[in-house]
């Protein structure tokens, strides 16, 4: 059995496996940058607009235990805001990014409302009818019938200072970049929202709602400003999409998009940083793969060609999940991981206490060897 | 006078269908604590194979009850197979395989049924020539197709009312319901009952989707989605307990359903009233209701240990 | 004498807690135990571990039969009993339904009419309460419907979990009093857990002092009684 070799958090050791970490991330991104072909930046880009969603709903769902099937939405009035703004207002797309996120906290925080008073079952519920019914308040306020709600895409041209000209290939290395940027805002947001003191209380809220409220937490303020936070940044995917699209149709955003935010956060991990992201990049390669791959596996019978697979599998993977990997990808790796390195917590700074941990950590080295 | 008696008559068919779904999903939260987000979907699968089967040369009638029968073993196997190990982990686990049901049946169905895409022609289990109706006054009419509907889903409910309170099947699965350990410590095998439970939603919800089948006259992929959606409003509606709620609760949302769609002719809004308009219009109903009775009209709330 | 229940070496627990570490007791065909207990040594662990509702290590051994790995219904169908702590009434049904619940395992329907008659007449309150939700009953009255509807399965062992929690002490008497003649006129074996039992050893005929998992003193009730430190920790006196 292999003793875990063991750091101090916070300690030089830490540091430096963090930074190493990190570098080893940036040096990936990078030669991805250096050697993908444009059709793969452009699926990396794809896949962080779900990524991104996915950060979202780990906020509200995994912190906060409040759970959303209707994520979409945002991501869809988002994207509608922009390219009707950009395309009827003329109004500068960093400025519609600016608008989207805005209007999303705004619908979020909305929804959070009558979503303090409902709780599993029923917040999901309603969730899934905000989804379905985000499109028709869309028709509406573009006055056309739902069947023809089409907005032109923005196909978001480098700006000058960049050196990359307006055509396919350069477009596809700044939206490569900017959506990895967006992703990376995201992340921190989120991070840093539930290192503060809000996020105790975010998560207080999640594990025993009414111990919180006792302990001075202010439950409804927590509630919907979570949950427009979370829309805000499910609005950053929104825009992401509309500004590699060429067309904005609702059909973009349907359940079937909030079903996947969720299916992807749990195949990553709840309640974890990098778990939304690679639960994200896992299901959409996996599933491209099984997409293109599917109709030449001939030794499948006739009926499991086509595409109607894919949902097929990613529901019998994340039901796999569930049972053999319930903390996700990142859980399972982290599980595994402690078998070879451990970080210790931090010794507190009170010096009875510290003396306290010092003796027990004394009592365990010695009981191991 | 007439129109109005006419559009509530029209709604109580798909009122009924409502509550046949919220049925089902009533007996599954009972047993079990939590909402089967599947139930629309297996009953799309189920009703796919009634019509399967019918396509061979059979009855529709008779399509209609092996595909049940089918649904009623489908339904114990997912308990059996799925629900109790998810539940066994945590109740979280319980909703993310519930939601990742009703994503996999939906694409199960696409993939057996081809033809769901497209949908198909459905044969009604009732009579549904254009002539096939009552008059009952003037120019009001009653569907056979309407009331046969109607009729099969009283029957049920009364049916599945006799089973709760007069038999001793139905006694193990109010015991379930209220208080499981306790139904343990006399003698109940939860296992079974929960079984039970999920066969007969599963059962209620192959009906359901041959009666709107029938009703639409066909069916495919998206069927059962906004039937899912406006009979979980139902069901909220009425109390996820209370099975009288379940049915009280679909009549009355799809009279209202059917009121909206049909009376604001002249409004200056009536362009906006479609099919989603009214969903959202159920929701908003409903969440007003929650505000109000946070259990629903019927159910009964339940008091919390912190 | 017969040994009705047999306990040796249970271990029992809550996921990574263990509660009960060796935990042996038995009880006599005719005879009510009592097993005292402070809050958190591990009652209604034993009970439930017993009944079969928790996994359990050791030896349960009913009437000479092994029931360590049984299924709860199927220990109910042996012949064992439980009034759980709390009372644990179907609080959604009427008081009739509580009873023919109780009644659950039995196939004679008109033999389960005659007991239900003659539980109705020991508990009269509750034949007067029969269409009334249990839920709406006072403590006292759940606690009488508890113990009926445990009745109705015409157990050989009666387990009963802190049946005096949340009771009246007037009412911990009269509960107590049927105990002691169901055992005495009905030959009713019964195990009960308590916390303070004055009453309960009263009725006793072996008491068990349960300590964090594990019996930590034993015997007949007037040895225990005789014993100081016992009679100071539990009987308050």
């Amino acid at each position: 059995m292999t003793v875990p070799f063991t750091i101090q958090q916070n300690s030089p050791q830490h540091w430096a496996a963090r930074t190493g970490a990190v570098a080893v991330l940036f040096a990936g991104i990078y030669y991805v940058y250096l050697t993908a072909t444009t059709a793969t930046l452009q699926s990396v880009t794809e896949a962080t607009i779900i990524a991104i969603a996915a950060v979202a709903l780990n906020l509200l769902l995994g912190f906060n235990g409040q759970i959303s099937i209707g994520h979409s939405a945002f991501a869809g009035i988002a994207s509608f805001v922009t390219g009707y703004t950009v395309s009827q207002w003329d109004w500068n797309p960093y400025q519609s990014l600016i608008l989207s996120v805005v209007v999303c906290f705004g619908v979020g925080f909305l929804v959070g409302l009558p979503a303090l008073r409902l709780k599993g079952p029923y917040l999901a519920l309603v969730t899934l009818a905000v989804a379905f019914v985000w499109p028709t308040i869309a028709a509406q306020f573009l006055e056309k019938k739902i069947d023809d709600t089409k907005l032109a895409g923005l196909r978001l041209d480098p700006p000058g200072w960049t050196g990359l000209e307006g055509n396919r290939a350069d477009r596809a290395i700044y939206m490569y970049w900017l959506g990895l940027l967006l992703l990376l805002v995201a992340y921190i947001v989120v991070r840093n929202l539930r290192k503060s003191r809000i996020g105790r209380s975010l998560v207080a809220v999640r594990d025993n709602e009414t111990a919180a409220a006792v302990m001075g937490v202010n439950l409804r303020l927590t509630k919907t400003i979570t949950f427009g936070i979370s829309a805000a940044i499910a609005g950053m995917a929104g825009w992401l999409f509309a500004a590699i699209s060429d067309t904005i149709i609702p059909r973009n955003f349907l359940i079937l998009q909030a079903i996947i935010y969720l299916l992807a956060l749990f195949l990553g991990g709840p309640a974890t940083y990098t778990g939304p992201i690679v639960g994200a990049f896992t299901y959409f390669f996996v599933d491209r793969y099984i997409r293109q791959n599917v109709p030449d596996w001939t030794f499948l019978p006739a009926i499991v060609q086509g595409g109607a697979i894919a949902p097929l599998l990613l529901s019998i993977v994340v039901i796999a999940f569930v049972f053999v990997a319930p903390f996700g990808l990142v859980g399972f790796f982290k599980t595994q991981g402690r078998r070879f390195m451990n970080v210790a917590p931090q010794p507190l700074s009170d010096p009875a206490t510290a003396r306290l941990q010092q003796h027990t950590s004394a009592a365990t080295a010695a009981e191991s060897e | 006078m007439g129109e109005f008696l006419q559009y509530v008559i029209n709604g109580l068919a798909l009122g009924a269908i409502y509550s046949l779904v919220a049925l089902g999903l009533v007996v599954i939260y009972r047993g079990t604590g939590h909402l089967n987000f599947a139930q629309g979907e297996m009953a799309l699968f189920a009703t796919f194979g009634a019509w399967w089967i019918y396509d061979r040369g059979v009855t529709m009638w008779f399509a209609v009850i092996i595909a049940t029968v089918f649904a009623f073993i489908g339904g114990a196997v997912i308990e059996f197979g799925l629900m109790r190990p998810a539940g066994k982990k945590s109740p979280l686990a319980v909703v993310v395989v519930s939601i990742a049901l009703f994503q996999g049946m939906n694409s199960l169905t696409n993939l057996v049924f081809k033809e769901s895409s497209d949908g198909v022609t459905f044969q009604s289990l009732f009579p549904n020539e254009p002539l096939d109706f009552y008059r009952l006054s003037g120019e009001t009419i009653w569907r056979f197709q309407d009331l046969g509907i109607l009729v099969t889903v009283l029957i049920l409910t009364g049916g599945l009312f006799l089973l709760f309170q007069k038999t001793k099947v139905g006694l193990a699965m109010r015991m379930v319901a209220n208080n499981p350990d306790s139904a343990k410590l006399v003698g109940v095998s939860t296992n079974k009952t929960l079984m039970l439970s999920w066969g007969i939603a599963a059962a209620l919800g192959a009906v359901a989707g041959a009666m709107i089948g029938g009703l639409n006259a066909n069916l495919n992929i998206f069927t059962m989605f906004e039937i899912f959606l406006l009979s979980s409003a139902a069901a909220t509606l009425g109390g996820l307990d209370s099975p009288l709620g379940a049915l009280v609760g679909g009549l009355l949302l799809g009279v209202i359903k059917s009121l909206v769609s049909n009376y604001p002719k002249d409004w200056a809004g009536s362009g906006y009233v479609n099919a989603t308009t009214a969903v959202a219009a159920a929701f908003v109903i409903i969440l007003i209701v929650l505000v109000v009775r946070p259990s629903g009209l019927f159910g009964s709330s339940r008091v919390e240990r912190v | 004498m017969t040994v009705m229940l047999d306990v040796k070496d249970l271990v029992a627990g809550y996921g990574a807690v263990q509660v009960l570490e060796g935990l042996a007791l038995h009880v006599n065909e005719g005879e009510v135990a009592v097993m005292l207990g402070a809050n958190g040594a591990g009652k209604t662990t034993t009970m439930r571990a017993i009944s079969g509702m928790i996994a359990r290590k050791g030896t349960v051994k009913f009437l000479g039969n092994d029931i360590t790995t049984t299924a709860p219904n199927e220990i109910v169908r042996m012949g064992i009993a439980q009034v759980p702590q709390g009372r644990g009434t179907f609080t959604d049904l009427t008081v009739e339904d509580n009873m023919r619940a109780g009644a659950y395992i039995r196939k004679n329907g008109s033999d389960v009419d005659a007991d239900m008659k003659e539980w109705y007449d020991v508990f009269p309150r509750l034949r007067e309460r029969r269409s009334q939700k249990a839920g709406s009953l006072s403590g006292g009255e759940q606690q009488m419907l508890a113990i009926a509807r445990a009745l109705m399965s015409k157990p050989k062992l009666l387990l009963c979990d802190e049946p005096s929690l949340g009771l009246a002490p007037i009412i911990t008497q009269e509960l107590f009093t049927i105990l002691g003649r169901l055992n005495a006129e009905h030959g009713l074996s019964i195990l009960v857990v308590e916390q303070n039992a004055n009453l309960a050893v009263k009725i006793a005929h072996q008491v068990f002092v349960l300590e964090t998992g594990t019996i930590v003193a034993s015997g007949t009730a007037e040895e225990i009684a005789a014993d100081d430190i016992v009679r100071k920790a539990y009987l308050g006196y």
